[in-house]
């Protein structure tokens, strides 16, 4: 087992809205190992997002604050670092990409300079060197005539070309993490498969280890190694992706994977889960899950399930298993 | 269409958008030099009176003659040689203010929008402020206080001048806040003033330009209605603005003595107008490489 380079342990996320405190991530806890991708899945909604933006301590301010926890990457604390000394570590060891190709590259500079700015904010190497990692990360990204293109405009590729390029940004200088918020759902669906298939090639060849946000099952089954179910503000299954398939035991995992469309089967009736998640305001008092969950019990109503470990590093938070 | 047509009309389109470049800056650039030249190339001094003759028409109407091509006003003095000082004073009251103006909006404006918070509030309460004031009222105080001269003409119309830029540049930079390039940018490690000077300045430069240029009209004409008032710049030197004024009375006889700085004011603006356009279109890497 190669070893773990992102430890999230109790991590509570809160907003300071005027409807009330919103605990949009409520004791998150997982790890991701060198060269792993540990997949986080969940509706809308349910705090996937502000789960990458508290690890990179971008969290939109002064709403948003990370109020407990620890993030430890390799070893360092990142609650504990000072401003500048995070700003260091952005880039350098962590590193993201976001779900719009559209519109996170900046229209003015080309997308060379864009790239070397990353290279230049983290190492201090002549123009010439700057070019060579500009166009190394390009080819890392399997970006055509990387040494014309680095001239090129955001405006001047598609879509699928300019998600390589912030992937190339995101790389440049070779981050030990990187988290990926659904870069795959602007793309269509046979750049997405592309993207997928580059991603595990980078890896192979970087092993960085990969957060990947999504909400999209086929995306999991393809790309994780693990993945940790959200709900509400908390993680409510982790497990091997294939042990999480062939057996979920919670119901909220489940029913999502039962909610994925599939060719295979006669019924042509998808199923969906009755209900909508809790109001983030106004949580229900037991298992979040409770309003909706088919099997639910008494003990559901009155008391929150606590996380079990059942082996094979499968754990669950729901009172069936317990 | 035949091939022929579409590279015709790419042809016509390309030799208007250089004729929309060549003509204003030469427009421009001739007054410049007339400026710098004045003294060479004026028949007159600008402020030699000859009551002997006066309000004489240009030489192109009844009346006029050679020797005062442009006419003369009230007092005699040539109108053609006191527009070609007056560039100096316009052209120059209106570089400077332009300048001072843009820079302080621009920094503040991007302050105030990108940190926002406590300093943005502050920020922009100090610009409603300054947009409230009458600016005539405090550039008179001003010429009372520290007496008419060109510094004084440019600290007054500077002094409230940033407050439109501060509002327009704090607007877009609160847009750009928000965009995913500046979270990108986060994302790579870089510091705010980093954000602020290499990822939101030259995004905003588009409406900057526009305002400055069509701001050039406007500050020639506060320095004219400054001088009016008597605490523009003291009137032995000439400025189009003045000139302006001192024929309005005389306007349905007299015309010529307000049109020919008037025109001078128009040619500026309207130069100024299109350069910006050209400048706008050449900053923007969509339209560069047509």
């Amino acid at each position: 087992m190669s070893k773990i380079i992102l430890q999230v342990e109790g991590l509570h996320t809160v907003f300071f809205t005027r409807q009330g405190v919103v605990k949009a991530v409520d004791g998150v806890s997982f790890y991701v190992r060198e060269g792993e991708t540990f997949g986080i899945v969940g509706e809308s909604g349910c705090g996937k997002t502000v789960t990458g933006l508290s690890i990179l301590r971008l969290l939109p301010e002064p709403a948003g604050r990370i109020v407990g926890g620890k993030i430890i990457l390799d070893g360092k604390n990142l609650l504990e670092l000072s401003k500048k000394e995070m700003r260091e570590y952005r880039g350098s060891m962590i590193s993201m990409i976001l779900q719009d190709p559209m519109t996170s590259l900046n229209p003015v500079y080309t997308i060379g300079d864009q790239i070397a700015e990353s290279v230049r904010l983290h190492q201090n190497l002549k123009d010439d060197a700057v070019e060579k990692e500009v166009i190394s990360a390009l080819r890392l990204l399997k970006i055509p005539a990387p040494e014309m293109r680095l001239h090129d405009y955001p405006f001047q590729m598609s879509g699928g070309m300019r998600q390589r390029v912030v992937g190339a940004i995101a790389m440049s200088c070779h981050p030990r993490l990187l988290i990926a918020d659904e870069p795959t759902t602007a793309l269509d669906a046979t750049i997405q498969a592309q993207y997928i298939a580059l991603f595990k090639d980078v890896q192979r060849q970087t092993n960085v280890a990969i957060v990947f946000i999504t909400h999209d099952f086929g995306v999991v089954a393809q790309m994780c190694h693990r993945v940790g179910v959200m709900y509400a503000g908390k993680i409510v299954e982790t497990a091997t992706t294939r042990e999480l398939f062939k057996a979920p035991r919670h119901p909220y995992t489940s029913a999502l994977i039962n909610s994925v469309p599939r060719l295979d089967r006669k019924d042509n009736r998808l199923y969906s889960i009755e209900g909508q998640p809790p109001s983030m305001t106004d949580l229900p008092r037991g298992c979040r899950f409770f309003p909706r969950c088919s099997v639910a019990r008494d003990v559901c109503r009155e008391q929150e399930p606590g996380e079990v470990d059942i082996g094979g590093e499968h754990s669950v938070s729901c009172w069936r298993v317990s | 269409m035949s091939g022929k047509g579409i590279e015709g009309s790419l042809r016509r389109a390309k030799i208007f958008q250089q004729l929309t470049l060549y003509i204003p800056a030469a427009v421009l650039a001739l007054l410049v030099l007339a400026a710098i030249f004045a003294p060479f190339l004026a028949p007159y001094s600008p402020t030699k009176t000859a009551l002997g003759q006066r309000l004489i028409p240009p030489f192109f109407i009844e009346g006029g003659s050679t020797a005062h091509l442009l006419g003369t006003d009230t007092l005699g003095r040539d109108i053609l040689s006191r527009v070609i000082f007056g560039a100096r004073v316009s052209l120059s009251v209106s570089l400077l203010v332009i300048l001072i103006t843009s820079t302080i909006g621009t920094v503040l404006g991007i302050i105030a929008g990108y940190l926002g918070g406590r300093t943005g509030t502050v920020l922009m309460r100090v610009t409603d402020v300054s947009l409230a004031f009458p600016a005539i009222l405090i550039a008179i105080l001003l010429a009372v206080v520290l007496g008419p001269s060109f510094k004084t003409v440019v600290l007054a119309i500077s002094i409230l001048g940033w407050a439109p830029y501060a509002r327009l540049i704090r607007g877009e930079a609160l847009r750009l806040r928000e965009a995913d390039f500046v979270a990108q940018a986060r994302i790579i490690g870089s510091s705010p003033l980093r954000i602020m000077v290499r990822h939101i300045f030259p995004n905003i430069i588009n409406p900057l330009i526009v305002i400055a240029t069509l701001s050039v009209g406007l500050v020639i004409l506060t320095e004219a209605a400054l001088s009016y008032l008597g605490a523009g710049i003291p009137p032995t030197t000439p400025s189009w603005g003045a000139m302006v004024y001192d024929g309005r009375s005389l306007i349905d006889t007299a015309w010529w003595i307000s049109l020919f700085p008037g025109m001078a004011i128009g040619l500026v603006v309207l130069s100024g107008n299109f350069l910006g356009d050209w400048l706008r279109d050449k900053l923007d890497p969509r339209l560069r490489q047509l």
